[in-house]
């Protein structure tokens, strides 16, 4: 194992590379969009919540390998031409939405409605209220679980091999074809998996002991 | 665990002053590893003494409770329940650990009652208090609950057996734990400041319950922050601080005269508190 | 624009693929399920002995996707004599990879009973056993089906992953159909429709018995005259 990795570090680095690339591009698209959705999923108007369920639904509630499947060879179908890495990031996006929005309603859901009420009264506006008042606490309240949906993702990305992205997973298979060491090769893979998700857990970690001051309690 | 300390054991009963204590601690000590939090404590209860324990937080008052429970096992010293040495036997001239059952068995005569209620969430008012008589008593499902209603009654709460602890205030919750350790039938009761977790507004019916209990002649050992009762429910008042107790007497020497600087702070601070 | 037809013609081989599917993720979660139990109850029985490397196994299951285990058995696993087919390479990366999740779950439920509870069935003299069986068991039982039941949930939409390594499943049936057919919405809608209906079976399974062993709380009698304890 540890043979592979000193003979095959370049691929595997590029390998890895464009996993994080791909993962943490589809999680920041996910932030923006995800934190969009959890507002669509508490909104006042039914005809606003209801699409935005049945969309968080169908992305929760299906294999990731066949949405990116669907998303990979519907595009073409109806004449949108993408490279596969493109294909890739869009479908992990559409997924990480769906979740993250859960993520978010669940944080605000725990902010007391008191301090929304004091903020209101203070005549912030409900638009200045959330992206001052509610949002900030909310990402710290979020931290832990936004971590596991970031190392889901990172995890889930290694099936984008299946369409030919060169991740890490896609190159550990060309390696492994190549050296006929399935075996060595796979356990580097997941040294290597194990070693990014460790050290994220670590920074989560470390950034929730900072930020634990002045957390919303009751 | 055998104890490295060089504590003696007496194979006989300790010394009697007058009559034979229920409870007796010798000079007990407690390390939470650097922390000494009980450091030489003497402690006796006779039958039918009510001694309130305070002192301000972190003193070690709690901590004197659960050692003499054995819920915190104590590091030097020896405490009797009955005359009987709990949590360690002695063993061939060396002093072990007892096995649980053992434990059990010496503080079998002990009630306890905590401040956080500590009743079983998913089991009926009525239910907490036969389990302990159907699992270690043997009693039949039938004559548990008889024996049960019968304590829920005595606290003031039959009507509300079938209730899961949820839907219970504070002071019944509390009063379900206490009918839970009466149904032992314990000679002795330990409250851990049984009134500290509750609203103002329902420390009243707990203190009732226990003046009840102490007019009855149950023997009783308090750890409280409740001054009023200690002084008019309490036949001694121990005051303790930073693991060591200070003074100990009976409640009206203790309040009106203390001796100790630790003591008469802790008072004067307590009185600008409450001022009425 | 959505043809019908088309799926009752290739009905035999969704129907192949659901059946693989439902009974490799079936003895998967048992693997899961029961595995994830012995793990917790040996960290629990003996936190020196087996708390780190039981915390390891789980660190390992939570930092590395299924589909690297599920290549490591099944194409890593005859260069040491471990000759399987995909389908059992299937269920034991399923269990393997579950069974990690599930002692975390485990976990949680014993360590979210309040030691008090125990404090005080230990004063009335309660034995460990007893303390265990009668006051923790069914404490925990309560606490784990939420989690557990969206763990088997991802478990179900992982083993998706299982038609990288050649088998016969939901996925792979359903490409197959696109390959064949050239109709891509749906072979992959139907499946998508399927795994979607089991889920929502676990779910609801789930749900039930959550129900089921909350149901002990009389809750119209807690309604009765409560009210003036409605404090906080």
């Amino acid at each position: 194992m540890l043979e592979i990795l000193l003979n095959h570090y370049p691929v595997l680095i590029k390998g890895l590379t464009t996993t994080l690339v791909v993962s943490l591009s589809a999680i920041a698209l996910g932030l923006v969009f995800g934190m969009l959705l959890a507002f669509g999923l508490t909104s006042r108007y039914r005809w606003v919540r209801w699409p935005c369920g049945l969309y968080r639904s169908f992305w929760r509630g299906t294999p990731i390998l066949l949405q990116l499947l669907l998303v990979y060879y519907l595009l073409p179908e109806i004449g949108i031409e993408v490279a596969p890495i493109t294909a890739a990031i869009l479908t992990l996006t559409l997924n990480t939405t769906a979740f993250q929005s859960e993520i978010f309603r669940s944080g605000i859901a725990h902010i007391p409605t008191g301090q929304i009420e004091a903020a209101r009264m203070a005549g912030i506006s409900a638009w200045q209220t959330r992206r001052r008042i509610v949002m900030p606490q909310v990402f710290r309240l979020t931290l832990p679980p936004l971590t596991n949906e970031i190392i889901t993702i990172l995890k889930n990305s290694s099936l984008i091999s299946v369409i030919a992205v060169t991740e890490l997973m896609r190159v550990s298979e060309q390696i492994a074809s190549r050296t006929f060491q399935p075996l060595e090769t796979y356990l580097a893979a997941a040294v290597l998996y194990l070693a990014v998700n460790l050290l994220l857990a670590r920074i989560s970690a470390h950034l929730e002991r900072r930020m634990t001051g002045g957390l919303a309690t009751e | 665990m055998p104890m490295a300390d060089a504590v003696t054991t007496p194979t006989t009963t300790p010394h009697q002053t007058h009559g034979e204590p229920i409870v007796e601690a010798r000079g007990i000590g407690k390390s939470f590893g650097e922390l000494e939090v009980l450091s030489d404590i003497d402690f006796r209860l006779e039958p039918s003494e009510v001694v309130c324990v305070i002192g301000p937080s972190g003193s070690g008052k709690s901590t004197l409770l659960r050692c003499l429970a054995f819920l915190e096992p104590y590091d030097h010293g020896s405490v009797y329940i009955d005359g009987q040495l709990l949590g360690y036997e002695e063993r061939g001239g060396m002093r072990v650990r007892a096995r649980e059952s053992r434990v059990d068995a010496v503080r079998a005569p002990v009630g306890m009652v905590f401040q956080h209620f500590h009743l079983w969430p998913h089991r009926t008012a009525l239910e907490n208090v036969t389990e302990a008589l159907r699992l270690v008593n043997g009693l039949s499902r039938r004559d548990a609950e008889a024996e049960g209603m019968a304590m829920l009654e005595r606290v003031g709460l039959a009507e509300r057996a079938g209730h899961f602890p949820e839907s219970l205030s504070g002071g019944q919750k509390q009063r379900v734990a206490i009918a839970r350790a009466l149904a032992m039938q314990p000679r002795v009761m330990f409250f851990d400041e049984p009134t500290s977790a509750l609203d103002p507004e329902l420390v009243g019916e707990v203190l009732d319950v226990m003046k009840q209990l102490a007019h009855d002649g149950m023997t009783m050992a308090i750890v409280t922050h409740e001054m009023g009762f200690a002084a008019k429910v309490a036949d001694r008042v121990v005051f303790m601080d930073q693991g060591r107790i200070i003074e100990s007497g009976p409640p009206e020497t203790l309040f009106r005269t203390p001796r100790s600087e630790r003591l008469q702070q802790f008072l004067n601070t307590w009185r600008e508190r409450h001022i009425d | 624009m959505f043809d019908l037809a088309l799926l009752w013609e290739t009905r035999e081989l969704i129907l192949q693929g659901l059946w693989n599917t439902v009974w490799i993720c079936f003895l998967g979660c048992l693997v899961a399920v029961s595995l994830g139990l012995v793990l917790a109850a040996l960290r629990l029985s003996s936190p020196r002995l087996f708390g780190y490397p039981v915390a390891c196994y789980v660190e390992l299951c939570r930092g590395t996707p299924l589909l690297v285990l599920l290549f490591l058995l099944y194409y890593g696993g005859p260069s040491i004599g471990l000759l399987l087919d995909a389908e059992i390479a299937g269920v034991t990366g399923i269990g393997l990879y579950g069974a990690g999740y599930f002692a975390e779950i485990y976990r949680g439920g014993f360590k979210s009973i309040p030691k008090g509870q125990l404090e005080a069935a230990r004063m009335l003299g309660i034995s460990p056993w007893h303390a265990l069986t009668r006051i923790q068991i069914p404490q925990m039982l309560r606490l784990i089906v939420p989690p557990g039941t969206n763990q088997l949930i991802i478990l179900v939409k992982e083993s998706a992953l299982i038609s990288i390594i050649s088998v016969d499943d939901l996925t792979k049936n359903a490409t197959t159909i696109v390959n064949q057919t050239f109709n891509v919405i749906e072979p992959y809608l139907a499946v998508a429709l399927l795994y979607w209906m089991i889920i929502e079976l676990i779910a609801r399974g789930g749900y039930a018995l959550e129900k089921r062993l909350a149901n002990r709380q009389p809750r119209h009698v807690v309604r009765q005259g409560e009210s003036a304890h409605a404090h906080g």
